[in-house]
Order: C-alpha cells, then sequence, then structure tokens
C-alpha cells in the first residue's frame, strides 16, 4: 500500500511537521476507516496505537457515577493518544472514542516513541499541541461552570463545525446529553431553544448548523481561546 | 415494554412544548412516572437553561408511542408536601 503524503495528507498537525519530521513517521502511518463511537484508546489500558484523524473526529470522556462526561475532542487539527505517551505515561484514565466517523492515520506506540526520540523538533510540535489540548480541557471546565447549557450547546456544536466536511452532524440527545453533562430533557430544551432562533435545523439523530455566525455570538467567549492558542503554537498565525 | 416520549412543557403556546424525539422504554406508567421525577429532580439541581428561568412552572407531558397521552408530571411534584391530593 502507497504511504501518505505530506502534500495531500489532511490533517492540520502532520502538515505543519517539517518534511524531515514527517519522513519519520510516513513508514509507519497506515490509514483506517473509523465508525461512529469506535473505541480508540481504552481507559486505563495502555497505548497500542496513535491516531492523526484525517476525515471525523474523537471525543475524549471522563466516567463518573451518573456516567460519562466529554472534556475534549480531537480531529484533523490534532492527535488522539499523545497526551499520556508524550507526558511519560503509557496509558490514561479517559476514554477516547470516534465521535464522527472517516478515516485516521494510525500508528503504533513503538513507532510513535521511536520518532519522538529521534528528533528534538518532532517532539516540541507535539508538546506544542498537547498544550493546545490542555487549554481546551480548561476551556471546557470554564464553560460547564459558567455557562447556561444553550451556550455550551453552541460552542460544542462550533467544535463540531470546525472538524465536519459539511454541516450536518449525526447526534442523538442522548449522546449530547453525555458531551455536555446535563440530563438528556435539557439538551432537548437547548436544542429547541436554538432551533427557535434558526441557528440550527434539527431532525431525528441529526443535526444541521445553518448560521454558524450567530452560534459564535451565542458562544461569546467560550469558543475560540484553544482555536487561537493552536493557530499561534501549531501554525504560527 | 412501552416507550414514554418525556416532552416537556416551559410556557404555554405551540412553541412552549419541547418535543422528545427520542422516548424511554419503561414498564409502564407508573415507571414512566417515576423516570420524569428523577430527571426533573436532577434538571432542577444541576442544569441552568437560559431559556427556562423557573423550573417550577414547567411540567413533563408524556406521551405514549401513538402521540398519546398518558400522564402529566410538573416538576413541583419533586418537592416533598407539594403534591396536590
Amino acid at each position: 500500500m502507497s504511504q501518505p503524503q505530506q502534500s495531500t495528507v489532511r490533517n492540520r498537525l502532520l502538515k505543519a511537521l517539517t518534511p524531515s519530521d514527517f519522513a519519520l513517521l510516513q513508514p509507519h502511518l497506515e490509514l483506517v476507516a473509523t465508525e461512529l463511537r469506535q473505541p480508540l484508546i481504552k481507559p486505563n489500558e495502555p497505548v497500542k496505537q496513535l491516531y492523526f484523524p484525517e476525515v471525523g473526529f474523537s471525543s475524549i470522556t471522563t466516567q463518573g457515577s451518573g456516567g460519562k462526561v466529554e472534556v475534549c475532542i480531537i480531529g484533523r487539527e490534532g492527535l488522539v493518544g499523545g497526551i499520556p505517551l508524550l507526558l511519560g505515561s503509557d496509558r490514561t484514565p479517559h476514554d477516547h472514542f470516534v465521535q464522527g466517523p472517516g478515516e485516521m492515520l494510525a500508528i503504533s506506540s513503538q513507532a510513535f516513541c521511536g520518532a519522538v526520540g529521534q528528533s528534538a523538533s518532532l517532539h516540541k510540535l507535539l508538546l506544542r499541541f498537547t498544550q493546545v489540548q490542555y487549554v481546551q480541557t480548561a476551556q471546557t471546565a470554564f464553560v460547564n461552570a459558567s455557562y447556561q447549557i444553550e451556550v455550551r450547546l453552541a460552542r460544542w456544536l462550533l467544535m463540531c463545525h470546525d472538524r465536519l466536511d459539511g454541516d450536518e452532524l449525526r447526534l442523538t440527545h442522548e449522546f449530547l446529553s453525555m458531551m455536555l453533562g446535563t440530563q438528556r430533557t435539557s439538551a432537548t430544551l437547548a436544542v429547541q431553544a436554538l432551533e427557535g432562533h434558526r441557528f440550527i435545523k434539527a431532525q431525528r439523530g441529526r443535526v444541521t448548523i445553518l448560521n454558524r455566525e450567530a452560534l459564535e455570538n451565542l458562544a461569546d467567549d467560550g469558543y475560540g481561546l484553544p482555536e487561537t492558542e493552536y493557530a499561534r503554537l501549531i501554525e504560527g498565525a | 415494554m412501552p416507550r414514554y416520549f418525556f416532552n416537556v412543557r416551559h410556557r404555554p403556546g405551540p412553541a412552549g412544548l419541547a418535543r422528545d424525539p427520542e422516548s424511554e422504554e419503561l414498564a409502564d406508567a407508573n415507571a414512566a412516572r417515576e423516570y420524569a421525577l428523577s430527571e426533573a429532580r436532577a434538571m432542577i439541581a444541576r442544569d441552568r437553561l437560559e431559556m427556562i428561568r423557573d423550573w417550577m412552572v414547567c411540567t413533563f407531558e408524556i406521551t405514549e408511542e401513538a402521540s398519546r397521552h398518558v400522564l402529566t408530571v410538573p416538576f413541583s411534584d419533586t418537592v416533598p408536601g407539594h403534591e396536590e391530593d
């Protein structure tokens, strides 16, 4: 099978690498198809593979007695599974699964660590992405503590929209309530509120973004900080 | 088991009813009432929405598959001694 070329990969983190750093990873990258809800990294088990999303995105959740709550989203701007390995662990207590189906470039932990050990610049860029992920997780804590559910929903939809091709997201309210850390009925009420303003259109199992600008206004400073940090740290904006 | 839809009435008029598109499979109307009370308790305790100023004016209007009305459970029924006999 032909290996992915840096000029044609869609993953923005891979694109941001120097050609020599990309060459260290390239022989080990394997394109895999991903399905909705497919587990990528299971909690408290050694990380065997990491994933650079090409199409679709991954959700990272933490498990409490009341169910799962999402703490982070990673799409084609990033790498799934980098945090534990880059920060000196071999596993994570968090669940990582496919939120938007598509395809990802998988790499074994061994090959990944080997490449990182060979290149200080590769290591540095990946640590910078780790910092962006930390900022996003902190932002999730801030938003969940400070904002009402309509705003949290607007921010979450924007983050998904950033990582989607197109405007439509497959989604049940039950799943959405998990992502937002609310009761299912509250997720339904928030969807109705945004739909009432014509910001989104909700159909059974689907949400379509109709007015992104209005969602950005609603999300206010709940959205944008990790995105700005990404541009600064990864793409040199 | 029948499927129950937990629609929420939060103000008068057609726009004041949030329809539940997904439903829950539960044993009977009694179980549906218990589910509604537990959902309402958790919402009152934790969930804050701009569109809901007061959870106590909200009501679950529970329907079965063919939109048949089954049960009305006011959120205020979560408070002991608040129930009307």
